[in-house]
């Protein structure tokens, strides 16, 4: 498989104290890696240097084997989905935040499109004329999910998409992020939830000490 | 000129004034009697003092004096602008944003003035030139002191919101766009509010000196009138200056958003 996003000896130091200590990874078209481990183990901070989103100390990000640094971040950015922890909706309604990536491109995502993308991560179109604000965790975790899926990004790197959710809906989000994989994307999903991390059914690692330590190859 | 001239006795009954405020603190307890005594005695040293410095730079009226004093103004306002913004970089990473959004925003509202419609002769005539300076320069900072802290402020609160749209391919600009928009808007209200207000409820102190010393109040009002269009243009150019250079200051090269200082910034969260 040929390599989506790679993470190439990845060091992050804050105040002092190094975060994320020469860790690497490389996700593939198609293929799923979770990465587990503590809280405060770093894997979050890890994951936000693999969207470009922090400085980082030293290591490359690679997209499709080109240099992050080289490529216009917004442009990285479009091609690479990053969803934060409990990720926040934008002001408006559920349409408005799923057609917000095109539109910061000055772009109109086309209404049977919103729809389609609603459907795909479980959804319907009545929420399209729902206030984003008003939803629950899972509803707005998937509604992100969508807004995100609008740039058809080529790699989806979620942070902790089911801490927040019952157990049936955490079950069901991570059956949506399979379906992102098998769809041929690159996802990459962090848990501290070891079951989680196994019902992904991709690569494992622990996140310690700041490195990527793997655990299982995947089936 | 025909004024009534305040001889230093009179003067000093007038602080029978600030007795009253302190004397009305201790009664309903405000607990404001050392900032009122502290307050009342520091202003009037201080304007005592530029009294006399105003003397003397009219006396002596040199180019070099005048923009002495004036450079000095407008370094007090750029230190006083980029101090103590709650969540913002320290005062001196904000000093020289500050006095750049400061100067050019006087800049703009008073060279025009000066050229075209009160022309002075000498072009330091530190009698206009030292005052109507000060008016600018007092306005910019404010509008920049508001700027500066509710810009820093919003990119605090939603840091979560700004970096999702990093995320999702937005420009620096477009990212914080909302902010600085509230933020430039709230700054210039009051100056708005104040072009809608005036000579309804109060005649501003320039236009009130000016009758008081002697002109005619028809001149007195066109004076105003300048200096309220002048006071428009200050906030709107040096607010629009402040937003640009605080969301520069928020976010690295690499269209990274980068809270200053301490905050319990995102990127520690593991």
């Amino acid at each position: 498989m040929p390599s989506a996003l790679e993470a190439r000896d990845i060091r992050v130091i804050r105040e002092g104290r190094t975060l994320v200590d020469g860790a690497s990874l490389v996700v593939s078209y198609g293929e799923k890696v979770a990465i587990a481990g503590p809280s405060g183990s770093g894997k979050s901070t890890f994951l936000r240097a693999m969207a470009t989103l922090i400085p980082i100390d030293s290591g490359h990000v690679l997209l499709d084997g080109v240099d992050a640094i080289a490529l216009p971040p917004t442009r990285f950015r479009t091609r690479i989905a990053y969803l934060p922890q409990a990720p926040p909706m934008l002001p408006g309604t559920v349409a408005d935040n799923v057609a917000a990536g095109p539109a910061l491109r000055g772009e109109t995502l086309a209404p049977e499109r919103q729809i389609e993308l609603l459907r795909a991560v479980g959804l319907d179109e009545a929420f399209l004329t729902r206030g984003a604000n008003e939803l629950s965790g899972g509803e707005r975790q998937r509604v992100a999910l969508a807004r995100a899926l609008a740039n058809e990004p080529k790699v989806l790197l979620l942070d902790e998409p089911t801490a927040a959710l019952d157990p049936e809906t955490a079950l069901q989000v991570i059956e949506l992020v399979r379906s992102m994989a098998t769809a041929g994307r690159g996802v990459v999903m962090v848990t501290h939830i070891a079951a989680h991390a196994e019902a992904l059914s991709g690569r494992r690692y622990v996140f310690q000490a700041g490195k990527l330590v793997a655990v299982a190859e995947g089936p | 000129m025909s004024y009534l001239e305040i001889p230093l006795p009179r003067l000093v009954v007038t602080l029978g004034l600030v007795a009253l405020a302190i004397l009305a603190s201790r009664w309903k307890r405000l607990d404001l009697e050392r900032d009122l005594a502290w307050g009342a005695l520091r202003g009037a040293v201080q304007l005592l003092a530029i009294g006399h410095v105003l003397l003397l730079l009219f006396k002596h009226e040199r180019p070099e004096w005048v923009a002495l004093a004036i450079s000095g103004m407008l370094g007090v306002a750029a230190a006083t602008s980029a101090r103590r913004v709650e969540h913002g970089p320290s005062a001196r990473t904000l000093f020289p944003y500050a006095l750049l959004a400061i100067v050019l925003g006087s800049v703009v509202a008073l060279a025009p003035v000066f050229i075209f419609v009160v022309p002075l002769h000498p072009m330091y005539e530190a009698r206009y030139l030292v005052p109507i300076s000060g008016m600018m320069i007092a306005s910019a900072m404010n509008v920049v002191a508001q700027v500066f802290e509710r810009i820093f402020a919003a990119a605090h609160a939603h840091a979560g919101e700004i970096e999702q749209l990093l995320a999702l391919g937005a420009t620096p600009e477009q990212a914080l766009a909302r902010h600085v928009r509230a933020s430039v808007r709230a700054a210039m209200i009051p100056t708005i509010n104040s072009l809608l207000t005036v000579g309804l409820v109060a005649l501003p102190g320039m236009m009130t000196g000016q009758i008081v010393s002697g002109t005619a109040p028809e001149q007195a009002v066109r004076y105003q009138i300048v200096i309220l269009y002048q006071l428009v243009a200050v906030a709107a150019v040096s607010g629009v200056l402040a937003g640009e250079f605080g969301r520069r200051l928020l976010f690295t090269p690499h269209a990274q958003l980068r809270l200053p200082k301490r905050a319990p910034a995102s990127d520690m969260r593991a």
